[in-house]
């Protein structure tokens, strides 16, 4: 008789890993794909003065979208503005990252402790913080033009935005980098270093690329961020910073075009789905 | 392979100290290898094996004291100048790049043209019998393909110093008594002078020209694999190099040794005092066998304790009053049988006991 006749019945794995994913499957149908479907369902129907969605179907929104240069202007600077913010956040990350990675003990925890704690105030107080900091008579402007500079002016254009943004983005980056420097193995550089690799050409053949794929993760991360970040563009940019974010807004709540807002939606994912093609496309090539 | 009558020194350590933090851990060594050879340094684990090889390398800062190689003194020199090559316990290949690239890592970095760099890489391969694996990731070769890869790629920038941090380790026996043979005969060929670090005896004591034994930090003996083993500079070196036994002794005011409730013979003699008496099991044997007609300066009663049959040998344990004995004996058809209880005499030559000072008391 085989020992596992007298067992209970078991999981066979398929049965185990279809109970295990039912809840999250659930929970991003009814919280994710439902409203997105819904969305896409928007962006098909007529909008009324008021706020009104007349429940026809039409190409109009599409048509109009892709038709307008406006839009198409839209489109473009958000992902070439997000594009540069993600740059730049990473460049300014990457060597905290690195630094947070190698050290270790007390001094390690405290450092997370500063990178993660900006996460614990949510965005609009740290805009704010920032809009005190960078106004026309604010401390750096002050500073500027105090060691006898032209007073730039940071506020309420791209400047402030592109500024606040990198700042607030900065711990994403950095806690992604740091999950994708797992691969990093010291005795892998020192063996660099003997074989005659100077410290910058140890960074550049052996450092950066093993820690490609926290890069890669990190720009994804933020540059998804950067693009849906409404609140910051807004107040930063004083009104005057047109994103795809800060339009959906305006549409949604201000305008209330409703179906609009959901084609301008729809087509942020799309950037995002091309992002995420971008990523697994690196990925790819990096294994 | 020529052989000069005084073989040139290659690399000299001189009074080298090294602390981490407010821990010392060694504090002044000295050492001299020459050209062409290969040393071990053979240590229990913590002894600074390691340590040493990195301040070498540079990877470490001594806090005191002098390495020079060739005449110059690189104590200073940052660690892509020292052109030394250095194959890793966990071998740190290159996880990124392919079995090829890695070997031509080093010619790069030396700024060999790509062309030349390849057919390097390619006959560093050969020599390592993995030509056929060069397009291979690290992470697709088995724990042996892994430290030929670091060998290759150590050797194939002829670096002036070759060191090998326990490259055996994490091989099965089979495939490490093969690497001995093979790490050793490339080394033999190309005539690099190799440091070779391990815990394991039977490495140092077959495979290098001369072997450290090291302890806490300090050369205990510094001397061929014969030496070493022939004549321990101290006790430490005798019990860690080869298995001995250890008596409690003492030297009288006459001159006269005396262990094991009588008097013995040893060729070594020191100061009057408590000793330690070491005697290495096959250097006895048991008196009065047929056909047996060695001498024996050293003859001691003892009663059979226990008997356990290797094959080629037997190993006896005889208690000789508070002590017990160790005497391994190659086996004999024509032996005589000797069973536990059995009264026998133990026999062994002043040269083989070795005395050093001290042993409690
Ligand atoms: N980075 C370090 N910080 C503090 N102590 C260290 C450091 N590296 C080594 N040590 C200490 O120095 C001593 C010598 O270490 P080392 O690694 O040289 O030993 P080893 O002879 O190579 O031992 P093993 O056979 O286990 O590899 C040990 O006591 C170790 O704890
Ligand atoms: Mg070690």
């Amino acid at each position: 008789m085989s020992a596992a006749a007298t067992l209970p019945r078991q999981w066979r794995n398929g049965e185990l890993a279809v109970m295990l994913l039912l809840p999250i499957a659930l929970i991003n149908a009814i919280g994710f794909i439902l409203p997105v479907l819904n969305l896409a369902r928007y962006s098909f129907n007529k909008s009324r003065i008021g706020g009104g969605i007349e429940n026809v179907f039409t190409w109009d929104n599409w048509a109009g979208l892709l038709s307008d240069p406006f839009y198409l202007e839209l489109v473009f600077n958000s992902v070439w503005i997000s594009l540069a913010i993600t740059l730049t956040t990473l460049v300014v990350s990457y060597p905290i990252a690195l630094y947070l990675h190698r050290s270790t003990g007390s001094w390690r925890t405290f450092l997370t402790v500063l990178v993660i704690s900006p996460l614990l105030t949510s965005a609009v107080v740290r805009t704010y913080g920032w809009i005190a900091i960078l106004v026309d008579d604010g401390p750096v402007v002050s500073a500027i033009k105090a060691v006898g500079l032209p007073a730039p002016s940071l506020m309420f254009n791209i400047k402030g935005v592109f500024i606040g943004l990198t700042e607030i983005l900065m711990p994403y980056m950095i806690l992604a980098l740091m999950a994708g420097f797992g691969r990093l193995d010291p005795r892998v550089e020192e063996a660099a270093r003997t074989l005659g690799a100077t410290p910058s050409r140890t960074f550049l053949k052996v450092i950066l690329p093993l820690t490609l794929p926290g890069i890669a993760l990190g720009c994804l991360l933020c540059f998804v961020l950067a693009v849906s970040s409404f609140i910051t563009p807004k107040l930063m940019g004083g009104g005057r910073v047109f994103l795809l974010a800060t339009e959906i807004y305006d549409q949604a709540i201000v305008t209330l075009n409703w179906p609009l807002a959901s084609t301008l939606s729809i087509l942020v994912l799309i950037v995002f789905g091309a992002a995420l093609w971008a990523y697994s496309a690196v990925l790819r090539r990096l294994d | 392979m020529p052989v000069s009558s005084a073989p040139e020194e290659h690399l000299r350590l001189q009074n080298i100290g090294v602390s981490f933090g407010n821990v010392n851990v060694i504090p002044s060594l000295d050492l001299s290898v020459r050209k062409g050879e290969m040393v071990a340094f053979l240590g229990p684990s913590g002894c600074g094996k390691t340590t040493t090889l990195r301040i070498i390398a540079g990877l470490n800062t001594p806090s005191r004291g002098h390495i020079v190689v060739g005449g110059r003194d690189i104590t200073r020199l940052p660690i892509h100048d020292r052109d030394i090559g250095m194959v890793f316990q966990s071998y740190a290949l290159f996880p990124h790049m392919n079995v090829s690239r890695n070997v031509q890592f080093g010619l790069q970095m030396r700024n060999v043209s790509g062309r030349e760099a390849e057919e390097r890489a390619g006959r560093a391969l050969e020599m390592v019998q993995l030509s056929h694996l060069a397009h291979r990731k690290p992470k697709e070769l088995s724990g042996g393909q892994q430290q030929r890869v670091a060998l290759a790629r150590a050797l194939v920038i002829q670096p002036s110093i070759l060191l090998l941090d326990e490259p055996l380790s994490n091989l099965d026996a089979k495939l490490r008594d093969e690497m001995r043979v093979q790490i050793r005969a490339l080394q033999q060929e190309s005539g690099i002078t190799a440091v070779f670090v391990t815990h394991d005896q039977v490495e140092a004591l077959s495979m290098c020209d001369r072997v450290v034994v090291m302890r806490n930090g300090h050369v205990e003996q510094f001397g061929t694999p014969t030496e070493v083993y022939e004549r321990p500079a101290t006790a430490f070196v005798a019990n860690f190099v080869g298995r001995t036994n250890k008596l409690k002794g003492k030297i009288g005011s006459d001159g006269v040794l005396s262990a094991a409730g009588q008097q013995l013979h040893s060729a070594t003699t020191v100061a009057p005092g408590a000793v330690e008496v070491l005697v290495r099991p096959h250097r006895i044997h048991l008196q009065g066998q047929a056909g047996d007609t060695r001498e024996a300066d050293n003859k001691v009663k003892g009663t059979v304790s226990g008997l356990t049959f290797v094959g080629d040998l037997v190993q006896y344990g005889v208690r000789v009053g508070d002590d017990e004995i160790v005497v391994e004996e190659a086996t004999r058809r024509e032996r005589r049988p000797v069973g536990v209880g059995d009264s026998v005499v133990l026999g062994w030559s002043a040269e083989d006991t070795l005395v050093y000072p001290g042993g409690g008391q």
